[in-house]
C-alpha cells in the first residue's frame, strides 16, 4: 500500500517484479539500475544469491522531489522465482502498489509462466490484494532467444485480459526494460493520482510522473 | 525493526558501541575528529542510505573530508542494511509461516475433535441400530413362528370342527338309540354284557370327542390371538365363571379358595382372557391330581388385587410343581408333560400370548413337589 507520511511529506510506493524462476527479474532490475537516470536513484541492493539465483529479493530505490516538496519514493523489488521460496514471495508482495510480471518467451517455459501467474493471483489474494484492480504490466522477456514464441501469438493470447498489450523485452540487452517500467508507472498513476492528489496538490501530472521517474541515459544521449 | 521494508534508522543499523568505534576510526583517518548523530548539526552532511537520510556527519577538517567520510559510512551502511534486510525478511516469513502452521494445527485439532465426536456418535448409532435389528429379528422370528403355528392351528381347527361336531352329535344320538335297543334285545347275560360294553364304548367316545372339541377351541383361540375385540371386563366375574366351568369338568371335587378383591375393570378380549384363566386353573387342577397319591387332597387359591393401575391375578396350587428342567419350556407351543392325548401343549402358550397381547405379564413361580404360583398382571383401564 502506498504510504504517505505527512511530517516528512513523503510518499513511498512499491513495485514488485514477479514471475517464474529464471525469467530475468533480477536482470530487469540491474538494467534499470544502469539505464535509468531519474532525479534520485539509490544503490541496487542484491541480497544473498546462491548459484546466481535470488534467495531473498533485490531492491532498487528511485525517487523524485516535487516543487511542492513531496518526497516521492519508488522501491522496485524482485521476488525469488523458485517454487520453494513462496513465503518469501508472499512477504515481498505484501503491500505492493503495482506488479510487473516477467514471463519467459521460450516455448518450454509457457507452463511455468501460467503456474507463476496463478501463484501471483493466489498470493495477492492472501496478502489482501486484488489482481483485477492492482496496476499490473506483463513483460515477455528473452525475445533474443531463437525459437521464442511468436509475438502475435502471445499478444493474441493475452488480448482479452486487462493487461494487454504485452511488452516484449530482452532484458539482457536492455531492450523493453524501460518501456515495461513506463507501462506500469502509467497504470500506477491512474490508481494513486486521485488519492494523493499528485496533479492538483503536487503538480505532478501523468507524463511528469512517468518521465521523471524513468529518465534514462539513452534519452540524454539522444 | 518493524517490517523488513521499513527504512532503517541509524539505531537500527548500528549499536551505540559500533557507532562509537566507527567514528573513532573515521576520526583517526581525518585530520579532525568526526561525529555521526541522528539529528542535523551546523556543518553536517547527510549520510544517505537508499535515498533516506539516516544520520548526519559533522566535524572533520574540511567539507571534502566530511563528504568522503560520509560516503564511506554510506558504503558501509549498505552492507549492514543488506544483512539486516535479509534477516528481517527471514524473521517476517518465519513468523508468518509459524502463524500459518499454528492456525493449521488448530484447525487440524478442531477437525480431529469433530471427527472423534462424530465417530462416537456413529458408534452409538451403530449400537442402537444393531439393537433395533436384533429386536426386530426377534419379533419377526416370534411373529412368524406364531403366525405359522397360527395358520396351521386355524386350518386344523377349521377342518376338525365340523366332523367333530357331527361325531359328537351322532354319538349322543347313538347312545339314545342304544337305550332304545336295550328294551328290544332279549335280556340275556351275554346281551347285557354286550350292551353295557357298548354303552361304555360310546361314553368314552363322547368324552374323547368332547376333548377334541376343547382342543379345537383352544387352537381357535390361539390362532385368533391378534383379533381385536376389546371391552371393559370385570376380572372377578371372568374368574368366577372359569372356576365354575372347571368345577363342572372335575365333578365339583376341587377345593378352590376364592379371595377376590374389588379391582378396576380392565380392557380385554373376554373370551381369550377367560380361556387363559381356564387354562391356568385346569393346569392347577391337574397338578393337584398328579400330586394326590402322595399328598392327598390339595387346594387351589385364586386371588385378585388392585395395584397402581394394574390388576394382579394369582392362581396358586399346592400340587406337584414344575420340574426345573422343563420350566424354561412351559410357554413353548405344543410342549406338554402330560400323556399323549390328554393335553395340547397350548394352554400356557395361549395364556402367555394373550397376556402379552393385553400388554400384561405372566410370571410362574414353582418348586417341584411343593406347588406352583402363576401371577398375571394386566393394566387397568
Amino acid at each position: 500500500m502506498a504510504e504517505y507520511t505527512s511530517e516528512d511529506n513523503k510518499l513511498a510506493l512499491k513495485v514488485v517484479f514477479y514471475g517464474p524462476a529464471l525469467s530475468g527479474k533480477t536482470t530487469n532490475l540491474m538494467q534499470l539500475h544502469s539505464l535509468l537516470n531519474p532525479e534520485r536513484k539509490g544503490e541496487l541492493m542484491v541480497l544473498e544469491t546462491r548459484d546466481d539465483r535470488t534467495l531473498f529479493f533485490d531492491m532498487l530505490p528511485i525517487g523524485l522531489k516535487s516543487n511542492s516538496g513531496l518526497d516521492l519514493r519508488l522501491k522496485l523489488y524482485t521476488v525469488p522465482g523458485q517454487v520453494q521460496h513462496d513465503s518469501t514471495r508472499k512477504a515481498v508482495l505484501s503491500r505492493a502498489d503495482a506488479v510487473v510480471f516477467v514471463a519467459d518467451s521460450q516455448p518450454s517455459q509457457q507452463d511455468n509462466n501460467a503456474n507463476a501467474f496463478g501463484n501471483l493471483e493466489e498470493n495477492l489474494e492472501k496478502v489482501g490484494l486484488d489482481i483485477d484492480t492492482l496496476p499490473l504490466a506483463v513483460q515477455f522477456n528473452k525475445r533474443d532467444i531463437p525459437g521464442a514464441v511468436d509475438e502475435t501469438v502471445l499478444q493474441a493470447r493475452w488480448s482479452v485480459t486487462p493487461w494487454s498489450p504485452l511488452i516484449m523485452a530482452s532484458a539482457l540487452h536492455g531492450q523493453g526494460v524501460i518501456e515495461t517500467l513506463r507501462t506500469v508507472l502509467d497504470r500506477l498513476y491512474t490508481e494513486i493520482d486521485n488519492e494523493f492528489e499528485l496533479a492538483n496538490r503536487h503538480g505532478i501530472d501523468r507524463s511528469q510522473f512517468i518521465t521523471r521517474l524513468s529518465a534514462s541515459h539513452e534519452v540524454n544521449r539522444a | 525493526m518493524r517490517s523488513f521494508e521499513d527504512d532503517p534508522t541509524l539505531d537500527d543499523l548500528l549499536t551505540a558501541e559500533q557507532l562509537q568505534r566507527l567514528t573513532h576510526a573515521l576520526s583517526a583517518l581525518c585530520r579532525k575528529s568526526v561525529t555521526i548523530t541522528p539529528h542535523r548539526q551546523d556543518d553536517a552532511v547527510a549520510v544517505e542510505f537508499n535515498l533516506e537520510t539516516v544520520g548526519w556527519l559533522s566535524g572533520g577538517a574540511s567539507p571534502g573530508e566530511r563528504q568522503a567520510a560520509s560516503e564511506l559510512v554510506s558504503f558501509l551502511m549498505m552492507f549492514i542494511a543488506k544483512y539486516r534486510l535479509a534477516a528481517s525478511l527471514h524473521h517476517d516469513t518465519t513468523e508468518a509461516s509459524y502463524a500459518e502452521l499454528q492456525r493449521q494445527n488448530e484447525a487440524l485439532r478442531a477437525s480431529e475433535a469433530r471427527y472423534r465426536e462424530l465417530s462416537g456418535q456413529l458408534q452409538q448409532r451403530v449400537d442402537d441400530q444393531v439393537e433395533v435389528i436384533q429386536q426386530t429379528q426377534q419379533d419377526l422370528y416370534e411373529s412368524s413362528r406364531l403366525r405359522s403355528v397360527g395358520h396351521l392351528a386355524a386350518g386344523v381347527a377349521h377342518e376338525i370342527n365340523n366332523p367333530i361336531g357331527f361325531i359328537s352329535s351322532n354319538l349322543r344320538v347313538a347312545r339314545d338309540y342304544l337305550e332304545d335297543l336295550q328294551g328290544l334285545v332279549p335280556d340275556t347275560e351275554a346281551n347285557r354284557e354286550l350292551l353295557d360294553d357298548f354303552h361304555d364304548l360310546i361314553g368314552e367316545s363322547v368324552d374323547g370327542a368332547k376333548r377334541i372339541a376343547s382342543i379345537v377351541s383352544d387352537l381357535k383361540t390361539f390362532s385368533s390371538i391378534d383379533q381385536a375385540d376389546y371391552t371393559p371386563c370385570d376380572v372377578n366375574a371372568l374368574l368366577t365363571s372359569a372356576i365354575h366351568l372347571l368345577q363342572t369338568e372335575h365333578g365339583h371335587q376341587l377345593h378352590i379358595m376364592e379371595r377376590l378383591n374389588d379391582v378396576p375393570k380392565i380392557s380385554c378380549h373376554p373370551g381369550r382372557i377367560s380361556q387363559s384363566l381356564y387354562n391356568l386353573l385346569d393346569n392347577a387342577a391337574h397338578a393337584l391330581l398328579d400330586a394326590k397319591p402322595k399328598k392327598g387332597q390339595g387346594r387351589i387359591l385364586v386371588k385378585t388385587a388392585a395395584r397402581d393401575n394394574e390388576v394382579d391375578i394369582v392362581i396358586q396350587d399346592n400340587g406337584c410343581g414344575i420340574p426345573d428342567a422343563s420350566r424354561s419350556q412351559v410357554f413353548d407351543a405344543f410342549y406338554t408333560t402330560r400323556p399323549i392325548g390328554s393335553g395340547t401343549g397350548l394352554g400356557l402358550t395361549v395364556a402367555h400370548d394373550t397376556v402379552r397381547a393385553h400388554r400384561g405379564t405372566i410370571k410362574i413361580d414353582s418348586r417341584e413337589g411343593a406347588g406352583t404360583r402363576v401371577t398375571l398382571t394386566l393394566p387397568a383401564t
